[in-house]
Order: structure tokens, then C-alpha cells, then sequence
């Protein structure tokens, strides 16, 4: 059904190409999520998918029809965005029903398709009001509201968590989790949030400057990532990424440990260094440590209940299984 | 209390000169409506002078709500008022949707766009009446002789000549006509205010949300109902504002008037007043008390209907 394929596709605003040629195949039914630095291309990217932005050459595939010279309307796709879009002088109602009323549905028809889709997300006590008098995730609600009345081959979402607060957030990434478990419809989700690429995706994405650095599930990115961008954007807190002469000793020009493979020992550990900050979240600690010799501060998680504080000398012991190895060119090694 | 005494007294001379300057010319106006005040009345000289001897009840309004020409008057008000709103609307809507793009010599397409409401309303009258819609002077009366040169021309061409022989010849329009004065009024403050309500429309336009253009897109809306959905109820305040504006503005058209036709066929409230005011003050005065009730109307009106929309 919603597979989309993208074929050589790129992307030039005048003279500057914003995305090379690349390719990509998001299967059907499947959660992937475009991630990368603010710039990197990938709104741009979701943009061409959903054919408000014209590709400069070539071909974007849905369901086996070649889109590329097909209206944004007849690509049988529903966009959210980060403004959420809504029409402020329509009702709840009205805003849902909307596209339905461009199809020219019968009136019976829409009413009964806008109260599913309300009843399913929470609305119906909201249905009318006008969006200026909703808060920021009902809102977010009935955008996505909009978009199921429509049945489409695949959803996109631009940033849609952009604007809500943390805790808001966390709630409406289950939703929209749990909307894509109960309707099995292929999801493009474009975020700068490493985390919520990690929580949600079947499959990332990453992206930097037009170019696809690397795809896969979060658990082959966390535990292989293919080159240091990856390595360093994936995982929070960020990987250790270490040069010089201690990487030399692994035959690599850079060596990355994740925090968390990074154990504090008593004593005669591999490492010995001084707290200069220790941050307590109470589950987790993140003990910043200078290591004489590394001119990075190795970041490093600890157990929550640990009383080290600045100033203190710790003793720290690399989980060397886990260890990155990447080389001169930035890729990564065996 | 002492504290807010002094910043009362503070706000008194304002206040006090306000006042003056609202009740003094209010009051005067009602004083005079309620008295017999002719200039050139030679049998009763006692009322060439103002006096509360010469008082006259509700006479002055019986009069004038008795004249033809007030109610005629009235109309030629409320017409010229209610075709300048429609048209400078319309053509405001439409202009600053066609230039509410990026097009080369866009700057100055503006600039030329806006320069019609810099010219004085005496000048734009007289620019009108006399070098285009003049019969025989006029670009009217040229575009007519044109028109019918160019017919004689076809009569006696071959295959169409027997089909344009048909055509009379057609007649330039004097707009200075009882019948027609009003149009002409109309036309040129409409050319003359198109320009205020295209700025303020192309500013909202600019202020317009690209996302909900590119979700409407997205949900299928083609471009009327994109304009219908989404611009339209978008443009809603600043049309209700460019209303609001131009009806206080052209209840008190006058020059205009007085330049096309001396109030012949177009004379409007303010023209009225003007005339009795040469002699019947006592008249005129009630008139304007007439004048004002109208203007409350129309703003109660217009308030009614334009509220909701300025409230939300």
C-alpha cells in the first residue's frame, strides 16, 4: 500500500543543491523518522514527498505509482505540521471535515467520519470550538484529526512536537505510537530530536546536508553507527569521541565510547581523572571527567545513587567490547 | 484621596477643552435648530439675528423632514456611500491579491497603486469631470469617436459591413446630467480610495499563514476554495476596518459634489446643509441634527455588523 520509494531525488533552490541525488525505500506500514542538525535537508526532503516543493530530477514512487509529476492533493497523502496549520476561523468540525468537503463527500458522510476520528483522539467535547481557544496538544489533536479523516497511503509529520512542552511531548509521541500501531499506515516523521527518533522510529533516517548518512533501525545505529556523525548525533548523552595518541593504540584515528559503557571503579581502573561537574537526575548520574592526557571531557553515566561531586578523583574502566573504532576518513572500522 | 485628586486636576484642561470642543458647536447647532435664523429676510428683520425670542419649536425639522429635496438628499447620500464600499472592496480584494506576488517592477506597480490617494479630492474631481468622462473633451468623448469612426469604417468593409451597418452610433454621456452626476461621484472617489483599502488588504495578505496555504493544498482545495476558506474569512478585519473607515469618510463627501455638478442630480447631505446654510441657518441646523442621527444609524449599523468580526 504506502510504500514509497525515492529515486535519485534531488533538490536545487537555484544554484545551491540542497540535496544531492539520493535514494530511499520506506516500506509500507513502516515508522520511519528523517533526523539530522536544523538545515540538513530533511524537511525539505518530507516536503518533496509530499510535493510541495518540486524535485529537480528524480522519480518519488507511492504504492507504485510514479508521484513525481502528481498535485501534493492526488498523492493520496496527509501532512501535520509544526504550526499545526489549522484554519482559525473554522470549528473543530469544520477543520477536521475539511478535506472530506473538498472531495465533495455528502454532509452525512463527513459529520459521521469527523466523530470517529474525534472520538478516537479526544475531541468530541471540543468539536466546536475554534482552534484559538484549544490548548497546544489539542491542537496537535485535531491537525492529526485532519489527516486520518483522510484515509491516506501515508502520514507525514514535520516536526509536529516542536511546539509543545516537554511533558506534553512525551504523551503525544505515545499517541502518535499508538495511532500508527492501530492504523498499520506507513509514517514519516521528520524531527531535529535524536530521542524521539530513537523512541518512535522502525526505521531512521539520519541526515546531514542533503545526504543520507545512514539507515536503520535505532538499535543497529546505536550499537554500529557507520561514521562519526552518526556516532555522535545517536545516543544521549553524546558518545565519548576520542583523538590522538590513546586512539592510536586501538589502530584507529578516533575512538568512541558511549556514557554508558564507561563503569566508575573503585580503583585500577583504565582511566584516572577529576569531576569537574556531576549532574544528579536521580535514576542516572552524568559525571563529567577531565582524564589527563585527553583534551576532551569524557562524559560518563553512572548509577543514580553515587555521591561524587566536583573536585572528587574517580577511577573509570571502558567496557572494551563496546568500544568505536573509526578512521582517518571518518568511517567507521570493523 | 489626595492622591488621585491631583492627577485628576492634572487631566481637567484636557478634558475641559475636549468637552468645549464637542458641546460648544453641538449645542450652538441645536440652539439654532430650535429658532427662526434667516440671513436675508427683509420682511422680519428680528430674525436675521440669532434669539431665543425667535423660537420655533420643532418648526425647523417639521420643515425639512417636509422638503423632497431632504429625502432626496438622504438617498443620494446612502447611494454614493453603500457603491464606493462595494466597489473599492471588490477592486481592493482583487488588486491586492494580483500584486501579492513576486513579479519584476513590483515596487514601483505599488507605488503607482497607492499614488491615487494622494491626490487632493478638489484636484481628483476636476481631473476627472473635465479630461475623461467630459463628453467632448474628455478621453470619454474621444474613446466615443473613436468608437464610432472605427464602426464607419466597418460599415463599409466586406463579409462584416452588413452586420456593423446595424450599429447605431453611439452617444458620449454627459456626467453632469441629473441622471448621471451621482456615477461620476461615484467613479472618482472610487479610483481615489481603491488605493487605501489595496494597502491595507495587501498588508494582511502578507500576514497570511503559508503552512495552513500548503496543509489547504495538501487537503485538496483548489485555489477559489483556498481563496474562499482561507483568505477570504483572513481579510474579514481589515475589510470590516477599510469599511468602518470610508463610510465615516464619505457621509461627508462634498467637493466632489460640488465640482461635477453643484449638487445637481448627486446632492448629498453635507451638500444640502451647505445650501441652506447661505440663508435658513435655523433649517440647516436642523438638517444637521438630521445628519447626525443618520451617522449614528450607519455607525450603529455598522458596528452591529462589523463587531462580531473586530471582537473576535
Amino acid at each position: 500500500m504506502g510504500r514509497i520509494v525515492l529515486q535519485k531525488v534531488s533538490k536545487k533552490f537555484g544554484e545551491i543543491e540542497v540535496i544531492p541525488p539520493l535514494d530511499l525505500t520506506i516500506e509500507d506500514g513502516e515508522f520511519a523518522v528523517f533526523v539530522g542538525p536544523s538545515g540538513c535537508g530533511k524537511s525539505t526532503l518530507l516536503r518533496l514527498i509530499a510535493g510541495l516543493e518540486d524535485n529537480t530530477s528524480g522519480d518519488i514512487i507511492i504504492d507504485g505509482n510514479t508521484v513525481t509529476q502528481v498535485p501534493p492533493s492526488k498523492r493520496g497523502l496527509a501532512m501535520v505540521f509544526q504550526s499545526y496549520a489549522l484554519y482559525p476561523h473554522m470549528t473543530v468540525r469544520k477543520n477536521i471535515g475539511f478535506p472530506l468537503r473538498m472531495e465533495k463527500m455528502d454532509q452525512a458522510e463527513i459529520d459521521a467520519k469527523v466523530n470517529t476520528a474525534a472520538t478516537s483522539l479526544n475531541l468530541t467535547d471540543y468539536l466546536d470550538r475554534k482552534p484559538g481557544q484549544l490548548s497546544g496538544g489539542q491542537r496537535q489533536r485535531v491537525a492529526i484529526g485532519r489527516a486520518i479523516v483522510r484515509e491516506p497511503l501515508a502520514f507525514l509529520f514535520d516536526e509536529p512536537l516542536s511546539n509543545l512542552d516537554a511533558a506534553l511531548r512525551v504523551g503525544m509521541r505515545m499517541e502518535i505510537l499508538e495511532l500508527h500501531n492501530k492504523l498499520k499506515t506507513t509514517m514519516i516523521y521528520v524531527t531535529h530530536d535524536q530521542v524521539e527518533a530513537m523512541t518512535m522510529a522502525d526505521k531512521i533516517v539520519v541526515l546531514q546536508a542533503g545526504v543520507i548518512e545512514q539507515v536503520g533501525s535505532p538499535l543497529e545505529l546505536y550499537r554500529a553507527p557507520r561514521n562519526l556523525f552518526v556516532a555522535g548525533f545517536i545516543g544521549s548523552p553524546k558518545m565519548n569521541l576520542i583523538t590522538g595518541p590513546l586512539a592510536a593504540k586501538y589502530g584507529a584515528t578516533t575512538i568512541g565510547i558511549r556514557p554508558e559503557h564507561i563503569d566508575v571503579v573503585a580503583s585500577g581502573g583504565t582511566w584516572e581523572g577529576t569531576v569537574s561537574v556531576s549532574e544528579h537526575l536521580g535514576s542516572d548520574t552524568f559525571l563529567h571527567v577531565k582524564v589527563a592526557g585527553f583534551e576532551q571531557v569524557l562524559t560518563v553515566r553512572s548509577i543514580g545513587d553515587i555521591a561524587v561531586k566536583h573536585g572528587d578523583k574517580v577511577s573509570l574502566s571502558p567496557r572494551l567490547g563496546e568500544l568505536h573504532k573509526f578512521g582517518a576518513d571518518g568511517l567507521r572500522i570493523g | 484621596m489626595a492622591n488621585r485628586t491631583i492627577p485628576r486636576l492634572l487631566q481637567t484642561p484636557a478634558i475641559v477643552l475636549l468637552l468645549f470642543w464637542m458641546l460648544v458647536p453641538l449645542s450652538m447647532t441645536l440652539f439654532f435648530s430650535f429658532i427662526r435664523y434667516v440671513l436675508a429676510s427683509t420682511n422680519r428683520p428680528e430674525w436675521t439675528s440669532p434669539s431665543i425670542s425667535n423660537w420655533r419649536g420643532f418648526g425647523n425639522y417639521q420643515y425639512v423632514w417636509n422638503q423632497d429635496s431632504f429625502w432626496l438628499a438622504i438617498q443620494n447620500s446612502l447611494l454614493i456611500v453603500c457603491s464606493i464600499l462595494f466597489l473599492t472592496v471588490i477592486l481592493g480584494v482583487a488588486i491586492a491579491i494580483l500584486i501579492n506576488r513576486t513579479f519584476p517592477g513590483r515596487g514601483i506597480v505599488r507605488v503607482l497603486l497607492i499614488s491615487p490617494f494622494f491626490v487632493m479630492p478638489a484636484v481628483n474631481a476636476v481631473l476627472w469631470i473635465n479630461m475623461l468622462l467630459d463628453p467632448v473633451l474628455g478621453l470619454q468623448g474621444a474613446a466615443v469617436a473613436g468608437a464610432n469612426d472605427l464602426v464607419a469604417l466597418l460599415r463599409d468593409a466586406p463579409v462584416v459591413g452588413s452586420f456593423f451597418s446595424l450599429w447605431p452610433q453611439f452617444e458620449p454621456i454627459s456626467f453632469r446630467a441629473t441622471q448621471t452626476s451621482a456615477y461620476a461621484v461615484i467613479m472618482m472617489v472610487t479610483w481615489q480610495w481603491t488605493p487605501f483599502a489595496v494597502l491595507i488588504l495587501m498588508t494582511s495578505l502578507q500576514s497570511e499563514d503559508q503552512q495552513q496555504k500548503e496543509a489547504a493544498i495538501l487537503d485538496g482545495a483548489s485555489r477559489w476554495s483556498q481563496f474562499r476558506f482561507l483568505t477570504l474569512p483572513h481579510l474579514a478585519r481589515p475589510i470590516a476596518i477599510v469599511v468602518m473607515i470610508q463610510a465615516i469618510f464619505h457621509l461627508s463627501l462634498y467637493a466632489e459634489i460640488e465640482i461635477v455638478s453643484r449638487g445637481n442630480g448627486n446632492k448629498n447631505l453635507p451638500y444640502y446643509i451647505g445650501e441652506l446654510v447661505n440663508n435658513n441657518i435655523g433649517a440647516a441646523s436642523a438638517t444637521g441634527i438630521f445628519a447626525v442621527i443618520l451617522a449614528n444609524i450607519v455607525a450603529i449599523f455598522l458596528l452591529r455588523m462589523l463587531g462580531k468580526t473586530l471582537m473576535e
